[in-house]
């Protein structure tokens, strides 16, 4: 622990809480972006790009099963919550206005450098889900931080990315019925990924203290906690 | 396709995919599927990788085609009079929908393979004025995923090592890569101040994307010439 870099991680980390707390109690400047909002943003687009690409392959596989029935479809209605988690966490933690959209055009952003079957639209169909969640925690004045508001955030998500697929991928060819159904499996899993997974996801991170310079770990009651150095 | 500005690249191509969704004609999808996987494979793609890419993807075009084929909407669906012949045939629905998916795939793997991705976002920040806080900070991120692989794949086996069996995206692994995750977004915000970037500073570039004549040419054939063709063939 001599080594000098860590000091000085250490003392700039500390430095920069303090700023935090400082900027907090007088200006309550929540709308400019600093760069470890983005950073976290882009962070965790990672990680749900690299999730995307795992549940992807997933999602093929039931799909598959299902090919004989025709339903198909029905593979990735299953799992297409998982798609609308990076909005909903990113906001958890962070707690700012934009923050959903932001943080699910950049998942989308990095699934396209990945290389994805989607093909270009992912930014697009990033945009548009990312305002469905962004829309309902504007609704609530970016007040309600839960379980209620996170799904409904997934729910509209879910609704806003089915009217543009009813377009895109030309699913009015497709009955009604069948649509009406492949729509409810969907806010189930919206309810389920973005409402308690990311829930718990959130709460968990808080508990374990490495978000405690955003708005979720001031919220939280840790305790001390120790860093990975200390 | 690889010396193409790469923003220019994304609008062309964008432009194409939705003269695809906008126009319902099952020829011009593999038309243009097919048109693609030979500018890949002329952009030195191996074809092996390109295999790999494009199977889950003609599986799911299967899929699409069956879903298409029992459960096609009736004729007495809002639709034109020039997709009312497809949605009353269930065969013609079925090979839309699959061809759709293969032709959007196509593009989607034209684009991907022959990016660079550096250069992608860098043309980004530059022609389509992303901000300089955002351009880099998806390039520090794209960064740190080997880095992810890495310890993913790390946790993975220090579970096995204890004879804990894990599935791929089991809680018990992705709970500690969020953790780090997070730790590292913060290390790597911090190691960027400490550089010296705000995101506000202005900057000069090592090597300047431009738009090339050649780029407006291609712009022009995806966003001009590719609507009129495929509105009067």
């Amino acid at each position: 622990m001599e080594d000098p870099k860590f000091l000085l991680l250490k003392s700039h980390r500390k430095f920069r809480l303090a700023r935090a707390k400082r900027k907090d109690k007088t200006t309550m400047k929540k709308n400019t972006w600093e760069l470890k909002d983005v950073i976290m943003m882009a962070v965790l687009g990672v990680v749900f790009a690299a999730v995307y690409m795992a549940v992807f392959y997933g999602g093929m596989a039931i799909s598959t099963a299902l090919t004989p029935m025709g339903l198909s479809a029905f593979g990735f209605e299953l799992i297409y919550g998982v798609w609308f988690m990076a909005a909903t966490l990113a906001a958890y933690i962070i707690r700012k206005p934009g923050a959903a959209l932001i943080a699910e055009v950049l998942a989308s952003a990095i699934e396209l450098l990945m290389g994805n079957s989607g093909g270009l639209t992912v930014v697009l169909t990033g945009i548009i889900q990312g305002l469905g969640a962004e829309l309902v925690f504007a609704a609530f004045r970016y007040k309600k931080w839960n379980f209620i508001s996170m799904s409904l955030a997934g729910m509209l998500s879910a609704v806003f990315i089915f009217c543009y697929e009813l377009y895109y991928l030309s699913y009015y060819l497709l009955s009604p019925a069948l649509l009406a159904a492949q729509l409810g499996v969907r806010f189930v899993s919206a309810i389920l990924f973005s409402g308690v997974i990311c829930k718990l996801a959130g709460d968990g991170l808080a508990k374990t203290g490495v978000v405690k310079s955003y708005a979720i770990g001031a919220a939280a009651d840790t305790g001390t906690i120790y860093d990975e150095e200390d | 396709m690889r010396s193409l500005n790469p923003a220019c690249k994304f609008t062309g191509l964008l432009a194409v995919t939705f003269v695809l969704a906008w126009r319902h004609d099952p020829v011009l999808n593999l038309i243009v599927s097919v048109l693609s996987i030979l500018l890949i494979l002329s952009a030195r793609v191996k074809v092996k990788s390109l295999l790999l890419f494009m199977s889950p993807v003609l599986l799911f075009a299967v899929g699409m085609f069956f879903t298409g084929f029992y459960f096609s909407a009736g004729s007495d669906m809002p639709v034109n009079e020039k997709t009312m012949a497809f949605a009353s045939s269930s065969f013609w629905n079925g090979l839309t929908l699959a061809s759709r998916v293969l032709a959007f795939a196509g593009i989607g793997y034209l684009f991907a393979l022959t990016t660079d991705r550096i250069l992608l976002v860098r043309s980004f920040q530059k022609q389509f004025h992303l901000p300089q806080i955002f351009a880099y900070g998806l390039l520090a991120a794209w960064g740190i995923l080997p880095h992810m692989m890495q310890e993913y794949r790390r946790t993975r086996a220090a579970f096995q090592a204890r004879g804990i069996r894990t599935f791929a995206v089991s809680p018990a692994l992705l709970g500690p890569l969020l953790v780090k995750s997070v730790r590292w977004s913060e290390e790597l915000s911090i190691a960027m101040e400490s550089k010296g970037f705000s995101g506000h500073e202005k900057r000069t570039d090592f090597q300047p994307v431009r738009v090339h004549g050649y780029d407006w040419f291609f712009l022009g054939l995806c966003i001009i010439v590719f609507p009129v063709a495929a509105v009067f063939v």
